[in-house]
């Protein structure tokens, strides 16, 4: 099959780019799709042969990822989040005005083939809520008028102006605020080396490659009591410390960048603003472990990132902070950045190594961890986003002096993207254990339009829900954890008194059952039957035996399944059936309090 | 082996001593202690995506799966607890909470997995009152249908395709409470329709295009027999109702073939009610085949036989045996030819060089040959011709199963691509033809190749020198003194050797064991032996003749030349095996009788048609490839035809009438098979074993190696079948061949079967 240039340069570079071809599936699906619309049976066959891959191979992996399709899609593909930021300033209104706008529903065309329309889960845009993508682009901070200007724009062939960067990251630093890694955010032109360099940039690894040994870069990481920002918080430095020393294997460095959780947007503005702080920390990590090979996983959606994130590595290899005898020091490197296709899933660190193998992203039976079996069956570390990013700060001030800024075993600063009902929504770099209410009141500004606190998500929709009782804690993963919820991923979303809990309780289902592999069967068959019960019982069918079997069913999937994403789902809903039982009560009168019947009816 | 370090825990307060690295599952079932759970698979990857095999474990926070939870020193694991059993009870209400539920209308009642753990450990009720998810069944193929609301979504189909098979034909396609098994063309299979996920299948997901809504498993009776198709010998259990045969597959996995079956034992059972069947004797009369009585029939072949033998002495009269008939009917045959009608002129299509290995190992066959467990087991196979996955699908499986399960190193020289060189560490394709020089210069170092060969048998060679104990598989393509340059190739590994010679049906071994062979009698004694013709002789009750006799395919030559005046033929299609087809041949013949199921191209030629049964339809012995002896079973009653034991056995007397030879005595095959172990070399075996459904193997050979012994050139070849052939029985095996993927040859020229085959 004859390949436009482009396409077939694209594919090229990708065929080489890994050490089993097989990787390059998922990309080169995505990067087809958006030459041609959709994945035909032609350039699925034509991919397939490139990779030596079974059609069943091919079409089964393609069939996992939500953005991939199999039927053209409109020349502007709209996707209107309603996940729990977005639905809490009006995305659930906002969806609807498109699809009358549009005149069509969720995953349709309209005839004319301009448009087609999606509702998506989150799309990290969560301090900009209400958010849409128009294919790559992003829009935040929306409303009817703007949308309808959008529109209005591309119906005249115009390009509208995306969203320079993530709303909400760049604002005028607060009193409370600690830029350890946002510190450049800012800064014209922060994502360019020179500006980078000018600000500290890769002098850590000059320091951790000149002055210290691979042993002592482990230590002073395990010093500052980083822990994994993605939400389960391991300690990074014992992560790196398991990776065995005598292997003939090849080690592998991954940033895990499929940034996912509801409420969560602060990879986004990391990687757009400082795509070398991330660089850095990576061939940091690679020095510490004896890895030569990175990759940055990174959710397909972000795909400008990834475009931000490839000219970074190119200056980076221009500049001799990548690829061979890295400055003088005789240390190799390699990094390239690898798109996911749209999985929440994808994000769970084995699965995200199943996705970048180029298969489903199913999780792996663990042991084997990654340190010691990972990408490729090879000694893997593998870390979040930030927290690698974190790495040349940790190097360059000393573990210590890191460590303390934070509160004891919870070492430094990390960013908070809180959403929701809050006078300034926003990306906030914070010492850990700063106080939610300050984070919600002084830093947030507050509740929006002077109305009462109800609930908070304290760091992603996959923790327990706080009331409004239970803000006076530190925001560190130990307090947390004592009060029975989890730091999670730093995405705070505030919901106020005029918020339908078991509405929010609903729509978190929604994602979670929409997210689920499919693996496992508790959570397969849990979040679907709970996303069917939650539906029926929000618009007005609820019976009172089901409040206790939604507490029960996601009991039952809970500490059961193979992966963290049971809990995931099973965790909120106990949270919120327990603390917002009377809500639920109130249902059963047949009418919910909060929310207008049609939007009721709209959900899906 | 190394010695396995032996560690001590304790399940449901019984301390248990196992090997390290035993799974808690499996360690469980030794102790009679049933975990139940439906991902977890014996040999295939671990999943733990079902979760019913949660248990409970001291200091470990969250029940763990039993499925991949390695034992340790001092693990104190409880099976039986609220919370485990609770977890169960759970796990089936979810399973439940989309399946359809219809087990009164689905194949798999009776038989089914979920069904079972739901009575045992699933709630009496369901609280689940939303739609369930409702898809179309979806036809995969003639014989594979898919039900995805019935679907558990195990994935055993998926890995058993995959890993067992090495065909990768499924897929699962969406996500979530989605996902579905997908088939690797759109909503069509391409593979090799072993079925192997019909029977794995847990639920009634995957069904049997030949058995769906036929019957109910309870209605049923259960024969455990040998397929009657290769020479492998898999068990297939027939399911039988009302006298027919429903339903073929692996009921309980207590073969030698455990749990693999092929599109063969599977599929090819119909034609036992094929319309075709012959089920009357038919007498020729006036030029045309017609219907007659048993009585007349007989008498007719009888009176014929004993002119001939008058008219033109015994010499004139030949015998062609069969590769399909039990042991005991090819010793009756044996008898019936040399004793009964004094000739040695028998024999039958040889397969394999049997013989040719029997007598060039002599006495060391005792233990130098390899059964398809020591193929799995090997350390090594050293593979020369055969195109094992299309010929011997068991060998195949097994072969893979011990590439993955304990990294087994096959070895391989072939002259044609095959899809087991994907398993091999070294492969050398060498031309067509080319496997016997290439094996003489692995011996001799004598012998030209190009060199991109030279260089993979160099390679070969330093890698087989440096093995230890090797099984040693070979096709027809190596007969005679090859088999000697092999046997004294092997004495270079440093370990022990075996050696399996691959043959093509069901019985071809024990046709040669058993002496269908012009110039051996039973158990490979020589003919030319006096004291042995004496031996057989006297038990016979008459004199075997000193002159060898003719092969098969000299027969049928003879047949041309006038030379030859009566063929005896049981089971076996000449006309067509030797490529002797054309309206000349057979001219000189007097008679021609034909023992047989259908109207094969030498039966329409006969002058007499006897109906036989099939293997399925009577009771023997039957010997496979690698002469491992099984017992076979009537499954059911033919209706009309005769065994050919009957058959011989009945003639026997008519010709005892008529003053030639005198009758057999042998009234059941169980008499025959013992008069066989006491007198045939090597098939002195333990019949409480086989009547226990097992395998014993027959290391049939002569008394002494033989230095030089040669089949004569034409004598020993493969009839090439394939999965999805069966000689001339394939041909009336209608839902075996009513596949896409049975229209043609994966050795053809044919681009297409190349893309599913080696895809």
């Amino acid at each position: 099959m004859q390949l436009p240039a482009p396409l077939e340069a694209k594919f090229k570079e990708l065929a080489g780019r890994y050490p089993i071809k097989r990787s390059a599936l998922i990309p080169m699906m995505l990067y087809a799709q958006d030459q041609f619309g959709f994945l035909g049976d032609e350039i699925l066959e034509e991919i397939a042969k490139r990779l030596d891959l079974n059609m069943i191979q091919v079409e089964e992996t393609l069939a996992y990822y939500s953005m991939l399709r199999r039927k053209p899609a409109g020349r502007y593909h709209i996707q209107v989040c309603t996940n729990i930021s977005c639905m809490l300033r009006g995305g659930n209104e906002l969806y609807q005005h498109v699809q009358k706008r549009l005149g069509i529903g969720h995953k349709e065309v309209a005839p004319s083939g301009t448009f087609s329309l999606e509702e998506v889960e989150c799309i990290g845009a969560c301090t900009g809520a209400p958010a849409m993508q128009v294919n790559y682009d992003f829009y935040e901070d929306l409303d009817a008028d703007k949308v309808d200007a959008i529109f209005e724009q591309l119906q005249a062939g115009k390009k509208p102006k995306p969203s320079s960067v993530t709303a909400g990251a760049l604002h005028e630093r607060l009193p409370a605020e600690v830029p350890v890694i946002s510190k450049r955010f800012g800064i014209p032109n922060s994502n360019k080396i020179d500006v980078y360099r000018k600000h500290d940039g890769y002098r850590a690894l000059e320091k951790a490659l000149k002055e210290m040994t691979p042993d002592q870069i482990i230590d002073e990481v395990k010093k500052s009591n980083l822990r994994g920002r993605g939400g389960a918080g391991f300690p990074a430095g014992m992560k790196w410390s398991f990776v065995p020393k005598d292997t003939s294997k090849p080690k592998y460095i991954l940033a895990n960048a499929d940034e996912s959780e509801p409420g969560t947007c602060k990879d986004r503005p990391l990687m757009e603003m400082d795509p070398h702080q991330l660089i850095e920390g990576m061939v940091i990590a690679g020095r510490a472990v004896a890895a030569h090979q990175g990759y940055i996983y990174i959710r397909g959606e972000y795909r400008y990132i990834i475009d931000i994130m490839d000219a970074a590595i190119a200056e980076a290899y221009a500049n001799g902070y990548l690829g061979k005898n890295i400055l003088g020091s005789g240390f190799d490197f390699e990094l390239v950045t690898h798109t996911g296709a749209g999985a929440y899933e994808c994000g769970e660190e084995s699965a995200l190594m199943e996705s970048l193998e180029g298969k489903r992203g199913y999780p792996r039976i663990r042991p084997p961890f990654p340190a010691v079996v990972g990408l490729y069956g090879c000694p893997t570390v593998i870390n979040n986003a930030e927290t690698l990013s974190t790495v040349p700060a940790v190097i360059l001030m000393g573990g210590e002096a890191y460590a303390n800024l934070g509160t004891p075993k919870n070492g430094g600063t990390r960013l908070y993207s809180i959403s929701g009902h809050v006078n300034r929504p926003g990306i906030y770099e914070l010492p850990l254990g700063f106080p939610l209410r300050r984070l919600i009141e002084e830093v947030a500004g507050g509740v929006r339009g002077g109305k009462k606190l109800k609930a908070v998500i304290p760091g992603g929709s996959s923790c327990p829900l706080l009331s409004a009782d239970e803000i006076d804690v530190a925001m560190d993963y130990d307090s947390v954890a004592k009060i029975g919820s989890m730091l999670g991923s730093g995405g705070t979303v505030v919901m106020d008194e005029d918020t339908c809990m078991v509405d929010v309780a609903r729509r978190i289902m929604h994602f979670y059952a929409h997210e689920s592999c499919g693996w496992c069967i508790p959570c397969r068959e849990g979040t679907a039957w709970l996303r069917k019960m939650l539906d029926r019982f929000h618009g007005g069918g609820g019976r009172a035996e089901d409040i206790p079997l939604i507490d029960e069913l996601a009991k039952n999937m809970l500490g059961r399944t193979f992966c963290p994403l049971g809990d995931a789902a099973a965790l909120p809903t106990i949270s919120i059936v327990k603390k917002w039982r009377n809500e639920f009560e109130d249902h059963l009168a047949g009418k919910c309090a909060y929310n207008a019947a049609e939007m009721i009816a709209g959900a899906h | 082996m190394a010695e396995q370090k032996q560690i001590a825990f304790t399940i449901d307060g019984q301390q248990v001593t196992t090997s390290a690295g035993t799974l808690v599952i499996e360690a469980a079932k030794r102790q009679g202690i049933e975990v139940p759970s439906f991902c977890y698979y014996p040999g295939l990857s671990l999943q733990a995506a079902c979760r019913m095999c949660l248990v409970e474990v001291e200091k470990m926070p969250k029940l763990q799966t039993a499925c991949t939870l390695v034992a340790t020193e001092g693990m104190v694991v409880k099976t039986g607890t609220e919370q485990v059993h609770k977890a169960r009870k759970d796990m089936i209400e979810f399973l439940l909470s989309n399946h359809p539920l219809d087990c009164p209308v689905c194949d798999k009642g009776g038989e089914c997995e979920l069904q079972d753990m739901t009575f045992r450990y699933g709630l009496d009720k369901t609280r689940f009152v939303e739609e369930k998810l409702h898809s179309p069944e979806e036809k995969w193929s003639p014989l594979v249908y898919y039900d995805a609301p019935r679907c558990i979504l195990c994935f055993r189909c998926v890995r058993v395709c995959d890993e067992g098979m090495d065909v990768k034909a499924l897929g699962v396609g969406s996500r979530g409470v989605l996902s579905v098994i997908l088939p690797n063309e759109p909503g069509e299979l391409a593979c090799e329709e072993c079925g192997m996920c019909i029977d794995i299948c847990p639920v009634g997901a995957l069904t049997s295009g030949t058995y769906r809504y036929q019957t109910r498993p309870w209605e049923m009776t259960y024969v455990g027999n040998p397929c009657t198709h290769c020479s492998n010998g898999c068990k297939t259990t027939l399911s039988v109702r009302n006298n027919e045969i429903l339903r073929a597959n692996n009921r309980d996995h207590s073969g030698i073939n455990g749990e693999f079956l092929c599109a063969k034992g599977r599929f090819g059972f119909d034609f036992t009610t094929h319309a075709e069947r012959i089920r009357q004797p038919l007498v020729r009369r006036n030029g045309r085949l017609e219907p007659a009585s048993w009585e007349d029939a007989l008498e007719e072949v009888a009176r014929r036989l004993k002119q001939i033998h008058e008219a033109h002495g015994p010499a004139a009269i030949g015998v062609i045996g069969s590769n399909h008939t039990t042991n005991e009917e090819n010793y009756l045959l044996n008898r019936f030819a040399r004793v009964t009608l004094g000739t040695n002129n028998l024999d039958h299509h040889r397969t394999a060089d049997y013989a040719g290995l029997a007598t060039a190992l002599g006495p060391r066959a005792k233990d130098s040959l390899a059964t398809m467990a020591d193929v799995y087991n090997a350390p090594a196979v050293l593979l020369i011709g055969n195109d094992v996955t299309q010929q011997n699908p068991l060998v195949a499986w097994q072969i893979r199963a011990g590439v993955r399960h304990h990294g087994l190193r096959l070895y391989a020289i072939n002259g044609r691509p095959s899809k087991i060189h994907r398993q091999a560490k070294v492969a050398v394709e060498v031309a067509k033809g080319g496997e016997r020089v290439a094996l003489r210069w692995l011996a001799t170092e004598q012998g030209q190749f190009d060199a991109k060969t030279t260089e993979a048998l160099v390679q070969l060679k330093a890698a087989l020198e440096a093995e230890k104990d090797v099984v040693v598989l070979f096709g027809a393509e190596i007969q005679g003194s090859a088999i000697r340059d092999l046997i004294s190739l092997s004495a270079r590994f440093g370990g022990k050797t075996k050696f399996m010679a691959l043959g093509d049906y069901a019985n071809s071994r024990g046709a040669s064991d058993l002496g269908v062979l012009p110039d051996r009698l039973p158990g490979y004694a020589p003919l030319a032996d006096a004291s042995e013709r004496a031996r057989f002789g006297k038990l016979w009750g008459g004199e075997v003749p000193s002159t060898p006799g003719m092969t098969a395919r000299a027969m049928m030559e003879a047949t041309v030349a006038g030379k030859l005046k009566a063929l005896y033929v049981v089971g076996a299609n000449p006309l067509k095996t030797f490529g002797m087809a054309q309206p000349d041949r057979l001219a000189g013949l007097e008679l021609l009788v034909v023992h047989d199921m259908f109207l094969t191209e030498t039966a329409q030629r006969a002058d007499v048609v006897l109906p036989a049964a099939s293997t399925y339809e009577k009771d023997g012995t039957l010997t496979n490839t690698a002469g491992e002896v099984q017992l076979t079973h009537r499954g059911v009653d033919a209706q009309g035809p005769r065994s050919d034991f009957d058959l011989l056995r009945i003639l026997s007397h008519q010709l005892g009438m008529l003053g030639l030879g005198s009758p057999i005595r042998l009234r059941t095959p169980e008499a025959a098979f013992d008069e066989i172990r006491q007198n045939v070399a090597g098939y002195d075996l333990s019949h409480a074993n086989l009547l226990g459904g097992g395998s014993e193997v027959a290391a049939a050979s002569c008394k002494a190696a033989e230095p030089s012994y040669e089949a004569p050139a034409g004598a020993v070849f493969s009839s090439q079948d394939y999965l999805f052939t069966s000689g001339t029985l394939g041909r009336y095996c209608s839902r075996l061949t009513s596949t896409n993927e049975a229209k043609e040859t994966p050795w053809g020229s044919s681009p297409n079967i190349q893309s599913w085959w080696y895809r």
